[in-house]
């Protein structure tokens, strides 16, 4: 696999994208451990005309699936390692913040909540382990308190800043999802008006309370609750790095599928509930953040929708997009040179070498196209260069219909077992 | 000659046949009808597949059929129950096996994509058991009434029980293997292929999985224990070892795949093939004699001749109508439900939906996902009626919220046993404008030329 240059990620990021491409673009991008010459490790994959590129890539032959599960555990321990770091770094710089409120400790803390969330990003295709729903084995649903987009509410943090509930004990615990975790910061650190989205109705508009704060008493309050955030958003981001590392933790759990101690019954379910997370960047990434404010779903009632990006205050959903596909390539190529293992060698193995290769170049395609884009802020973008958004929502929708038929097909990889079926 | 067979015919459909075998038939109906119904209750199926959904897939038979509330249908899964249960007791039978049809059946009919073939043959049997007087035979009506009368509990059954049942199960295993005379399967060895490789690190079997020539060694035993084994159980000198080779045969479908009851009911359905009192062997039953109310002729006697011979026909000719059609049932799908064709295709497709408002000019896309669940999304997109059926709905919906006339164009990407994913439909019909109908549907594609995809296992 070719190392993507980090110049052309760097030509047209954001602070937020500089950040996460320097210090993360070794591990993110994976080292040239395939040999371009030669099909070692790829059988005969009769696809037709259209199979077989004259060079096939080869990775390690004879990947097992114990040997993919494995390796995603090493990656998403090391990447939630990552995530611990930027969310520590995040918490010392709201908290700084909030106590010396100057102009360079509001950069920092705005930089530092870029970094985690371009880290975070990464992670949101891991839909398993403490971060997965509370359906699947040792999920605890802690993805929702670090960060609950698209379940998001402007107005309900803006009532907590004027009810203080951030300051309560219980908001760690009791806090609303929709009032905590990084979209709620990003309203804090980025969102410099004083107007409020909540309905005239809305008690704070109906009793002036929102109006009475005044705009320093806001500002403080907004920096107040951006520690509290920052500070929850640390430890729980550490327990979900807690909950994948140990003998017993998630990762060991997923890498030991169908042994005694993993919930698991055998690694084929193990790969079926990581495959699941795989999904995110149909439903999430094509159809959420970059169909939705183009205009190509019917939920946009206008010809398009700028204003339903993802990333509206700091104005980065560029590279969310990014990072979220940045991620999809670590879970599907495996994240270190030689070491791990990922579905693409298991591909290979399989004999289905011309599938991952196919992936493996509109993954990278799509990165590209993302990385072309002039600005990251896709809302204006899409205003002023409707096409280059649609570029990327095309380059991600190859890769999620290969995702939902050949990919699923040669793997054989099932929804959960909810039902009984005879296949037929 | 016609009449040396109507006379035949005649004698050996009304001629007494020990009962004892039906009688366990009908236990291990009734007793895995309540199973099935409890597992639907217990896992939180109804919820998943008759609640929870916002849209249900009709058939075209049956567009009327609608799911109850929760409550309902929740109520109609114990009414299944309980009259498994009393099919097994062989109490109040009449009334049991009428119910457990009609609510089995009503089920069945909510949602196609709910359909497995299992459950259609668990209503044909129920169907055919309605007609039989399976109560009075080793169950408590006949102990009861023969109680209250002072007569022998009856202990025979017309011939004609025991043939229509045995035509019945002969006809899913004989289709089921005349659905695998495919190169797919016989030579490329598609799909096992594909769901043996997921399977290798399964305890014990696991690296028999993993030789390359399981695949295909099991394709065509597959095969050849489909299209025979119906003469191996009917043969008295085969019989045991063709009966413990069946046990083995479902053990390792069951084992291999997650196919619920599927090996329960064909094991139990075999049955019908033993003799017919094949049960005496273990259990000390009274023994059989022929029943003094034994009707030779009459109208009612060539009306329910004539209703079994209709049976029979569309059971034999229905999995036929695929080939009228051409091309390949597993691609088109037309003709492939009722028709046993059973775990022949691995499929996969992505669909997405192109409306076209032909006031505004927009064209936007819809997700099927925002109207149906993952799992009917899975069994959905790689059948075109279904996409169909819900593009007329995803019009009907879009122009009633508009108020303007709307097209509804799919662009539908499927593969079939490994081969790369390619159109299934034409992407610029309209699908809105279709209708429900068995005529050949041009607006599907022809599968592409190419063999599948060759597979190696790996654990």
């Amino acid at each position: 696999m070719k190392r993507r240059s980090p110049g052309a990620a760097l030509a047209s990021a954001s602070a937020g994208t500089l950040i996460a491409a320097l210090v993360f673009g070794g591990a993110c991008d994976r080292v040239a451990y395939y040999s371009i010459t030669g099909s070692t490790g790829a059988g005969p994959d009769d696809d037709g005309p259209s199979s077989a590129p004259s060079t096939i890539a080869t990775g390690p032959t004879d990947v097992t699936r114990p040997m993919v599960l494995s390796g995603i555990a090493t990656c998403a321990a090391r990447l939630y390692g990552d995530v611990v770091d930027a969310a520590a770094t995040f918490d010392s710089a709201a908290a700084l913040f909030e106590a010396s409120p100057t102009e360079e400790n509001e950069t920092k803390a705005r930089a530092a909540w870029a970094l985690t969330i371009g880290l975070w990003q990464q992670a949101e295709v891991l839909r398993v382990g403490p971060a997965g729903p509370a359906t699947l084995p040792t999920g605890q649903s802690l993805r929702d308190y670090v960060y609950s987009w698209p379940l998001v509410s402007r107005c309900l943090v803006e009532q907590s800043i004027v009810s203080q509930k951030y300051d309560d004990e219980s908001f760690p615990i009791a806090g609303l999802i929709n009032t905590r975790g990084l979209y709620a910061a990003e309203y804090l650190l980025f969102y410099e008006p004083s107007d409020n989205a909540c309905s005239a109705s809305s008690s704070i508009n109906t009793q002036g309370t929102w109006a009475q704060l005044g705009n320093q008493e806001l500002a403080q309050r907004k920096r107040a609750y951006a520690a509290v955030l920052a500070a929850d958003i640390s430890d729980k981001t550490a327990a979900i790095h807690a909950g994948w590392t140990g003998s017993m933790g998630f990762g060991a759990l997923l890498a030991g599928a169908g042994g005694g101690d993993s919930p698991f019954e055998s690694d084929q379910s193990a790969l079926n509930a990581v495959s699941d997370g795989m999904f995110y960047i149909e439903k999430e990434v094509k159809d959420l953040k970059l169909g939705l404010p183009l205009g190509k779903t019917a939920e946009c009632p206008d010809t398009t929708c700028p204003n339903a990006v993802e990333s509206v205050y700091a104005r980065v959903s560029r590279d969310h997009v990014r990072n979220n596909l940045v991620g999809f390539q670590r879970l599907f190529e495996g994240c270190d040179a030689a070491s791990e293992a990922g579905f693409d060698d298991l591909l290979r193995t399989l004999g289905a070498g011309e599938l991952a290769e196919r992936m493996s170049t509109d993954i990278e395609a799509a990165i590209v196209t993302a990385d072309k884009l002039a600005s990251a802020d896709l809302g204006g973008l899409i205003e002023r260069d409707q096409a280059s958004v649609e570029e990327v929502h095309a380059a991600v929708k190859r890769i999620t219909d290969t995702l939902k038929t050949d990919f699923v097909t040669v793997l054989d990889l099932e929804l959960p077992a909810t039902v009984e079926g005879d296949n037929d | 000659m016609i009449e040396r067979v109507r006379g035949w015919l005649r004698a050996h459909m009304s001629s007494p046949r020990d009962a004892a075998g039906l009688a366990a038939f009908r236990v291990f109906i009734g007793v895995l009808g309540t199973i099935s119904a409890l597992r639907f209750l217990h896992y939180g199926w109804v919820d998943a597949l008759f609640v929870t959904p916002r849209f249900h897939f009709k058939y075209w038979f049956a567009p009327f059929v609608e799911p109850l509330s929760r409550t309902g249908m929740v109520t109609v899964f114990w009414i299944i129950a309980a009259s498994g249960l009393l099919i097994a007791l062989g109490l109040c039978y009449r009334l049991a096996i009428v119910t457990f049809l009609l609510a089995f059946s009503y089920v069945q009919l909510i949602d196609v994509t709910n359909y497995l073939n299992h459950y259609y043959l668990l209503s044909l049997l129920a169907l055919l058991m309605t007609c039989m007087p399976l109560g009075q035979v080793y169950g408590l009506d006949g102990w009861l009434s023969a109680r209250q009368n002072g007569l022998r509990p009856r202990t025979t059954l017309p011939g004609w029980c025991v043939a229509i049942l045995r035509l019945q199960i002969a006809v899913v295993y004989t289709y089921a293997g005349v659905a695998k005379l495919t190169g797919d399967w016989l030579v490329h060895a598609q799909p096992l292929s594909i769901w043996l490789s997921a399977r290798t690190s399964l305890p014990l079997v696991g690296p028999l999985l993993a030789e390359p020539w399981a695949p295909l060694a099991m394709s065509w035993l597959g095969c050849a224990f489909d299209l025979t084994i119906v003469c191996w159980l009917s043969w008295r000198k085969t019989r045991p070892w063709a009966f413990a080779a069946l046990v083995m045969f479902h053990a390792l479908t069951r084992h291999l795949f997650p196919i619920g009851m599927f090996p329960f009911i064909m094991v139990a359905s075999a049955s019908v093939l033993f003799e017919p009192g094949w049960p005496r062997r273990w259990l000390p039953l009274p023994a059989a004699t022929a029943w003094a109310k034994r009707p030779t002729s009459g109208p009612r006697l060539a009306l329910g001749g004539a209703a079994l011979a209709l049976f029979a026909l569309v059971q034999v000719l229905a999995p036929l109508r695929t080939f009228a059609y051409g091309g390949d049932v597993h691609w088109h799908e037309q003709g492939m439900r009722f028709s046993w064709r059973v775990m022949v295709r691995e499929k996969n497709a992505s669909v997405t939906y192109l409306v076209d408002d032909l006031r505004s000019g927009r064209t936007v896309e819809v997700s099927p996902r925002a109207y149906l669940d993952a799992r009917q999304e899975r069994e959905f997109a790689t059948q075109p009626d279904l996409i169909a059926q819900l593009a007329r709905h995803i019009a009907r919906e879009r122009s009633g919220k508009t108020g303007s006339p709307v097209r509804v164009r799919a662009e539908v990407l499927a593969n079939l046993n490994g081969r790369r994913a390619t159109l299934l439909l034409d992407p610029n019909v309209d699908l809105a404008n279709t209708h429900e109908s068995i005529a050949p549907a041009p607006w599907i594609l022809p599968i592409p030329e190419g063999q599948p995809s060759l597979l190696r296992a790996s654990r």
